[in-house]
């Protein structure tokens, strides 16, 4: 008997060979409403399932990285880019232009094709209407405007080593600043006397925000929305000087072992059917491919938004120095 | 209930250890016979080595040196579980979870015997030890007495051809203790399985033993029947052990074969001597406190007797024995006189004389 | 009754035992691949780069951040070791000292339970809901605006609320163990309540504080849950930035090498601790304590100020769950209060595979790491052979490792075959093992002291081979250990997160990772739905424990309770 219950148990924990039935395994960063849907969609129209778990990027990068010799994942789909340029550095993704590749912009994509942008985002303030209103304040609409004391302790964004959306402040206030890195650092110094909290996610600031802990969030653009379409009582705005269009990307893993039904999955990602998803399902971010549909919502939205655009070369490049500034001299006590 | 039992012999076994709390302990140099159907006790105070040979003829420890041997079989390096041995421990380590049937039953079960065979062994082994009925109980259901009856129970139950006992009776008070002892000789007369018997208490082994060995720091003393070490010790230390006894120093004048001229307080006598001695040399006799007689002090002692004076220092009265401790030439001597209502006794202070037989005084080379 | 004498027997007679070899041998072998070869590679991977190299460490400790990262949790696991101490001594004092009703013994013991069994975060952001700036209690009830949880004062608050029930549990069995006439014999001598609580109660009870002191400082040390959410940039400590260096910064050397940084005062830690517990005193071991004599040692304003703290504690822990409970069932707390199921519905849907998954894990856990603790604890404390020291400590290394250690560990040492683990629920399975069955090991060693060796001397005099002797006598004897650590390593499978967040796959998800993405993507609504789960289904599994705990006759939840800690 207890002899029965060990083999069953042995047989349970085998591990099950993932390429079973021509199965595509994906790790994505995307939170699981945003990314199922658009997986469950491509399984109905192809009949291959999909299997995918979400991870943050940088666990999802480390846990590629370790997997290395022998990859469980056959693609990486919606990471921020800058987690794409550390997997092309730590050479765990090869180059896959899919049909339609040349349709996306230059600055949407690794020239060599090791990965593409599936959609553009930004970020934006999320303001706690009932707050400003106590306080007087009329909305933030320039970076400057946080530098009010009026905001000291009330604002609340990501914190650069945890997660890329602090990324995409930093490089938005680099590229604000016309691209004078003395001076968006020192801007960096100014505004942490006013940061109440950096918080583990991207998005970790909306609902305290939301929730009246703090006045601002800085945040990216799906994920005040949706705190937004929860119900919370939130004001979005832009800074007039400009944020940085960043990207999340679609890259093929190197030794992918359900390469063909991969390559496959991708070449939908770049297919008008696909991108419209990102209008129909509320994903909150701009399409890349041309024909894509635009949100409504999203389209009001950004109506005052002036996005500025980013060398992702560069920031492949310099990702790292500027994450260690922000930590030498930003925060630094 | 037959059994065979098997000869033990232990071959020059020795063991060295630290010991917790007391220091190195030793077995040194140990050899030993044990005739099929005997009861051999090992007999020596705490520390001297006598559990830690009986537990290396168990098993449970191996020897540095030497061998045991089983009917010949070399056993020195077999695991305990395959030896066929029955051991009864001083606390009798009774499985707690399992009841009197299946503690018994246990070395049967491990045997993988039929179950109306384990029943039928069980009940009848628990009948012998004098506990039927209780099958069902549990340990500690049990007094300290009921206890033991079940620990040798289940040691004999699996027909063992070695018996083995480390101080089994210890846990028990005086009385039970008697009793047990009793029920554990006519036990191990009626089942005639080689047995090893470890105690301190020398009363229990004289009572029960075919032969005692005496062991003292690791070493065996002396081996012999209870008699013959009463009778004859070969060493002081053997001496003072069995039995209360006067130790008295005294010089060799003459040897001869079997017997010695000495001067005891002045006095020549002759005594009988086991081993050679010289001349001159300094010896002690042994001389057994009931072998000394109080005489009033002008009586005469009938001859071959010796006889000297002496002065009563202390008197216990003890119902059917009275102890006296008697100063003669400087020494107090022990003397006990039986019957003390017949014959009467005599006052601490009294001048008396002491009086014994030369054959009671028994030669031991060395001083006490 | 003085403890069974240590065995006696050489070393070398041991491996003659046809049984004993061969387990001696597979247990050498499951330790040195599962916790000896990871942690190799481990230091391969930070301190090898072609030769050796201290590079990454040298690095490390030049960052002013992870300087600070080492200092605060330094500071932090004192002040954490200190607070909950003092903590559960006064819920130890009330529940033992004070003579209040049994009842109330029963609830402290119920609520004191629930922060050792509850997911990880729950504490975290509870109270972010309750003391951020515009918490629930600060702001909506006392009015206290701009209040900043997060920080020291936050995570210290924090962690010593989610961990003084192991002070609690651990001191409540000290203080119960007191002969209650010792204190009697100070009054008789004219000593006033104060004095002898200064000069008797409480030396008698050091052994037990610097035990759960030194417990809790361990715990806090490896906590990666609670500063991940309150530490904030002001505050880091060390496990969350090993973890956030691989997963933030893309750095796994310089995450492994932060992670050996922790190593240091976490093996110190312990082994200080295994060390005191060894030496225990001996006053700790008499009994009787349920004797008549009413203990008064306490004044009645001394009670008075004990039942304060622990209601404040109590009333403050029970909030936090019931805000916990509250947000499950409300659509988005604090924006909108409307009751929803919404969250449930998730849970049991798209969330079920993650909870039948930690379920089959965790059930799983229990047997295989259940009998290896007792095998390891028999061996270990029954049977001397050469290395015996060497292989008990070996099997304690994951436990005394912070979990990110042991994550990254096999995640590096077993994706490549021929061991190719990693996306199987086998190496979940190994990792809890020999993470947390130490418990059960020691549950173990506790019983067996208890244990006379001649019973097992009987035994094998009565014909039976050792592991016959192991099936039949040993192993009914030490039921409730077997069960301890059952117990145990279930509430840990369902609860951990640190080490096993970086082992979840495809095909095999946990309800705490999901818990964190919950909260990372701010669906709080889900992730105190899992919150509630999984705080049921364990509570579930330690009531059916103690139930049969008691059946054996063998104490009560306390001893699973210290043993959690432990």
């Amino acid at each position: 008997m207890a002899r029965a219950l060990l083999f069953a148990a042995c047989v349970l924990l085998l591990p099950i060979p993932a390429w079973a039935a021509d199965t595509i395994n994906v790790y994505t960063a995307w939170p699981e409403s945003l990314s199922q849907p658009i997986f469950k969609a491509y399984t109905a129209k192809t009949g291959v399932p999909i299997n995918f778990i979400r991870l943050s990027t940088g666990e999802l990068v480390a846990r590629a990285t370790a997997e290395k010799n022998n990859p469980r994942a056959d693609v990486i789909w919606g990471a921020p880019g800058d987690g794409f340029a550390a997997a092309k550095a730590a050479g765990i993704i090869e180059p896959y232009k899919a049909a339609g590749w040349g349709k996306i912009a230059h600055e949407l994509k690794d020239p060599e094709g090791y990965y593409t942008a599936v959609s553009k985002n930004t970020l934006l303030f999320m303001s706690n209407a009932k707050l400003l209103k106590e306080k007087g304040l009329k909305p933030p609409t320039s970076w400057n405007d946080l530098l009010d004391p009026a905001y000291k302790g009330q604002i609340q964004t990501a914190d650069a080593r945890t997660s890329g959306t602090a990324l995409t402040r930093i490089l938005s206030i680099y590229y604000a600043f016309g691209k004078d890195e003395e001076k968006a650092f020192d801007y960096q110094k100014k505004l942490h006397a006013n940061v109440q909290v950096y918080t583990k996610s991207g998005g970790g600031c909306t609902i305290p925000a939301a929730m009246g802990q703090a006045m601002v969030c800085i945040a990216h653009m799906p994920d005040a929305m949706e705190a937004k379409k929860k119900g919370y009582d939130m004001l979005t705005t832009f800074p007039r000087e400009g944020v940085a269009a960043v990207i999340e990307g679609v890259a093929l893993v190197k030794g992918a072992k359900n390469r063909e039904a991969a390559t496959k999955f991708i070449d939908w990602t770049f297919t008008k059917d696909m991108q419209d998803l990102l209008d129909r399902n509320e994903v909150y971010m701009l399409p890349t491919l041309p024909e894509g549909s635009v949100n409504a919502a999203v389209q009001a939205l950004m109506k005052e938004a002036k996005l500025l655009p980013v060398d992702l070369e560069w920031v492949g490049k310099n990702r790292k120095r500027l994450v260690d500034r922000w930590i030498n001299e930003v925060i630094k006590e | 209930m037959s059994a065979t039992g098997a000869r033990l012999r232990l071959v020059s076994v020795s063991k060295r250890f630290v010991r917790a709390e007391q220091g190195v302990a030793a077995v040194d140099d140990v050899s030993l016979t044990v005739e099929p159907g005997e009861l051999l006790t090992l007999l020596g105070p705490s520390g001297c080595g006598k559990t830690t040979t009986l537990r290396m003829v168990a098993g449970f420890e191996q020897p540095d040196s030497g061998r045991v041997l089983i009917d010949e079989q070399d056993v020195t390096g077999l695991m305990v579980y395959r030896r066929n041995i029955g051991f009864v421990f001083q606390n009798y380590a009774l499985f707690p979870h399992l009841t009197v049937f299946e503690n018994v039953a246990y070395g049967l079960r491990v045997k993988r015997l039929g179950a109306a065979v384990i029943r039928e062994k069980v009940e009848r082994v628990l009948a012998l030890v004098g506990l039927p009925g209780h099958a069902r109980r549990f340990s500690n259901q049990l007094s300290g007495g009921e206890q033991q009856r079940v620990a040798v129970a289940r040691a004999v139950v699996v027909e063992p051809r070695l018996l083995l006992f480390d101080e089994p009776l210890s846990n028990l008070d005086a009385k039970l203790r008697v009793q047990m002892r009793e029920e554990l000789s006519r036990l191990q007369r009626q089942l005639a399985i080689t047995t090893v018997y470890v105690t301190h208490d020398q009363e229990e082994a004289m009572a029960i033993s075919d032969r005692i060995a005496v062991m003292q720091a690791g070493r065996v003393a002396q081996v012999g029947t209870a008699h013959d070490l009463y009778r004859a010790p070969r060493s002081v230390f053997v001496a003072q052990f069995i039995g209360r006894v006067n130790l008295l120093p005294a010089r060799v004048l003459r040897a001869d074969t079997g017997a010695a001229a000495v001067t005891l307080w002045g006095r020549e006598v002759t005594v009988p001597a086991d081993e050679p001695v010289a001349a001159g040399q300094s010896v002690s006799l042994v001389l057994r406190p009931e072998s000394v007689a109080l005489l009033p002090e002008r009586a005469v002692a009938p001859a071959p007797e010796f006889a000297i004076a002496g002065v009563v220092r202390g008197r216990t009265f003890l119902g059917e024995k009275v102890e006296y401790a008697v100063e003669v030439g400087g020494t107090l001597l022990q003397a006990v006189s039986y019957d003390p209502l017949r014959h009467g006794l005599f006052d601490v202070g009294a001048p008396v004389q002491i009086a014994c037989a030369p054959a009671s005084l028994r030669l031991l080379r060395g001083q006490g | 009754m003085s403890p069974a004498p240590a065995p006696v027997s050489s070393p070398r007679a041991a491996l003659r035992d046809p049984v004993l070899a061969p387990v001696v041998v597979l247990l050498w072998a499951a330790v040195a691949l599962f916790v000896l070869y990871p942690v190799t590679r481990l230091l391969a991977l930070t301190f090898w780069d072609d030769g050796p190299t201290l590079a990454a460490v040298v690095e490390l400790v030049g960052s002013w951040q992870h300087r600070r990262a080492l200092w605060n949790s330094l500071a932090l696991a004192g002040l954490v070791g200190a607070a909950g101490t003092a903590l559960g001594f006064a819920f130890a004092l009330l529940a033992v000292r004070a003579n209040l009703p049994r009842w109330v013994g029963t609830v402290l013991d119920t609520i004191v339970l629930l922060p050792l069994i509850s997911p990880p975060f729950t504490a975290a952001i509870a109270l972010i809901f309750a003391l951020g700036p515009r918490g629930l209690i600060s702001y909506h009830v006392f009015g206290i605006a701009g209040l900043n949880i997060y920080g020291l004062g936050g995570t210290l608050l924090s962690e010593t609320l989610t961990y003084f029930p192991i002070a609690y549990l651990t001191l409540k069995g000290v203080l119960a163990n007191i002969d209650p006439t010792l204190e009697d014999g100070g009054f008789s001598l004219g000593a006033r309540r104060w004095r002898v609580f200064r000069t008797i109660t409480v030396p008698l009870a050091v052994p037990g504080i610097a035990n759960s002191f030194l417990l809790l400082t361990a715990a806090s040390l490896a906590d990666f849950a609670t500063p991940l959410i309150l530490g904030g940039t002001k505050f880091p400590v060390l496990p969350t930035q090993a973890f956030l260096q691989i997963t933030g910064l893309y750095d796994m050397r310089g995450g492994a090498a932060l992670s050996f940084l922790l190593l240091v005062p976490a093996l110190a830690v312990f082994v200080a601790q295994r060390w005191w517990t060894e030496r225990r005193s001996v006053i700790t071991v008499t009994g009787k304590a349920g004797a008549a004599t009413r203990v008064r040692s306490l004044s009645p304003g001394a009670v008075a100020a004990l039942v304060l703290v622990c209601a404040l504690t109590v009333l403050l822990v029970l909030t936090f769950y019931l805000l916990i409970v509250f947000a499950s069932m409300v659509r988005a707390l604090g924006a909108d209060n409307s009751f929803s199921s919404a969250h449930y519905a998730h849970v049991f849907s798209g969330g079920l595979k993650a909870i039948r998954d930690t379920l089959v894990i965790a059930a799983v856990c229990m047997p295989v790491g259940g009998l290896f603790a007792v095998v390891l604890g028999y061996v270990v404390a029954r049977t001397r052979f050469p290395g015996r020291r060497a292989l008990e400590f070996a099997a304690m290394i994951n436990y005394a490792l912070p979990g990110t250690i042991v994550g990254i560990a096999y995640l590096v040492a077993f994706n490549d075959p021929p061991l190719a683990l990693t996306g199987t629920a086998f190496i979940l399975v190994i990792c809890y093992v020999f993470r947390y069955s130490l418990a059960g090991t020691r549950a173990t060693t506790a019983l067996l002291a208890q244990v006379d060796p001649s019973i097992e001397e009987a035994s094998a005099s009565l014909g039976a081979r050792r592991d016959v002797t192991f099936r039949r006598i040993v192993l009914p004897l030490i039921r409730p250990a077997l069960l301890a650590g059952m117990t145990v390593l279930f509430i840990r499978a369902m609860t951990a997160i640190s080490a096993t967040i970086f082992l979840v796959s495809l095909s095999w998800s946990l309800v705490t990772v999901r818990i964190l993405e919950g909260i990372t993507n701010l669906e709080l609504g889900q992730a105190s739905a899992f919150s509630v789960m999984v705080i049921l289904l364990v509570y579930a599994a330690v009531i059916l424990s103690s139930l049969i705990m008691r059946r054996l006759n063998a104490g009560s939840l306390g001893q699973a309770g210290t043993l959690l800690g432990g």
